[in-house]
């Protein structure tokens, strides 16, 4: 299942970002199949379900991470519209993709401020009053966050984005004979492997 | 922007605004779940991480509600979201379906009772039931989710897992514990947003 992503982030010439996440990859399989037979306390347990996570997940993640690089938000749009995804869907999740890694910036920020000032996960302020924490982490994201969702919805509008009206793309955006050999690897690989799991959960790998 | 509203049809510059809005708590709300319930990951905690992540949760829950305008539409977007990337990472359908329903309660829930105190707050319960749901498989599907944990976590967490299974109790714990968790993060949620974000103006 890695080599889609590999194969396809080759095209986009990301030659090291490939060799140093496969090594990794590799890695972290081989120890957790090595790893996961011996049984010792709790803190070995994280770290062999954190090799877990990252030999279960990393596949995934990586064919995320190849369609947030490759994929402009314009031509996404595009796309969906083509696919006759109804935009009432297609907008959150246009916001959502770009809104992830802000997430995550705001919050090392609020993080670094906070502990300026002292706070911590762990410090006398917080463990005099646990639910102060959520207070001092969570109320400033939120209001940041708010900030930029009216900051995003009013240039969107200005920029006449809507749900009724149909837009407009400059670059071509179309389903090819590139496409159609990735969808068929796919489909084979889900029909293949992921149906005889299907009852549960998936096995992806 | 709403208040300059004069014909009684709702412009679809709110529209663009609720879609926005869902977006982003969407992305917040994934994050926070995934940071909130990684407690389960001790093994006497699995129980009480469905209460942590809706203690957790619904303070931005309470904000979103209270900013959308097409409550049904919004919530069920939302949920759809959070349904389909669960889906993804592999919890199967039902929890795709459960999170839709939960959606579409929600937002009937806030239509109904309006978006004072009594909406935002059994609204945000009725969402946590759908934040408990992630641990279902494991009384639906009890040895497909064994044989697949067993696969990635070592034999004492699964050992635990298998023990819980065993009996329904657990289930309605599980379930119980994210009520209590909504109903706590409620009263925590109206304090705090009484105290920051109505001051300025953030929310009505």
């Amino acid at each position: 299942m890695f080599a889609v992503p590999a194969i396809l982030l080759l095209f986009e010439r990301k030659w090291r970002f490939v060799l140093a996440f496969f090594s990794v990859y590799l890695v972290s399989v081989f120890g957790f199949e090595y790893l996961k037979t011996i049984e010792a306390g709790l803190a070995f347990s994280l770290v062999v379900s954190t090799m877990m996570i990252v030999s279960h997940m990393m596949p995934i993640t990586i064919v995320l991470y190849y369609v947030m690089m490759s994929t402009k938000v314009n031509e996404f749009l595009a796309a969906m519209a083509r696919m006759h995804v109804p935009n009432k869907v297609t907008i959150p999740l246009a916001v959502m993709a770009r809104f992830f890694p802000t997430v995550f910036d705001e919050a090392h920020a609020i993080g670094n401020a906070m502990r300026m000032r002292g706070i911590r996960l762990f410090s006398l302020r917080t463990l005099a009053n646990p639910f102060s924490i959520l207070e001092y982490r969570l109320v400033p994201l939120l209001v940041s966050v708010t900030k930029i969702s009216d900051e995003l919805s009013i240039a969107a509008v200005t920029r006449g984005l809507s749900p009724e009206t149909k837009r407009t793309c400059v670059a071509n955006v179309g389903f090819r004979v590139q496409d159609l050999i990735v969808f068929v690897y796919c489909l084979l690989v889900v029909v293949c492997y992921v149906f005889p799991g299907l009852t549960g959960n998936l096995l992806a790998r | 922007m709403s208040n300059i509203r004069t014909t009684g049809k709702k412009s679809s510059n709110t529209l663009v605004r609720d879609l926005v809005n869902v977006g982003i708590f969407a992305a917040l709300y994934i994050v926070l779940a995934f940071l909130s319930s990684s407690i389960g990951y001790i093994p006497a905690l699995i129980i009480f991480s469905t209460g942590s992540i809706a203690l957790v949760t619904s303070i931005p829950l309470f904000l979103f509600f209270s900013k959308v305008e097409r409550t049904i539409l919004s919530c069920l977007i939302f949920c759809g979201f959070f349904g389909t990337a669960m889906f993804v990472m592999g919890q199967g359908v039902l929890m795709l379906s459960i999170s839709l329903l939960v959606g579409l309660l929600a937002g009937v829930v806030l239509k109904v009772l309006g978006k004072g105190f009594a909406g935002l707050f059994s609204a945000n319960i009725v969402l946590s039931l759908m934040s408990s749901s992630m641990m279902l498989p494991l009384w639906t599907s009890t040895e497909e989710y064994l044989e697949y944990t067993r696969s990635m976590c070592d034999a004492g967490y699964v050992a635990k897992l298998a023990e819980l299974a065993q009996s329904p109790w657990p289930l309605v714990a599980i379930y119980a514990f994210g009520i209590l968790g909504a109903v706590v993060g409620g009263f925590i949620a109206r304090r705090v947003m009484k105290k920051h974000f109505e001051r300025i103006g953030l929310a009505k």
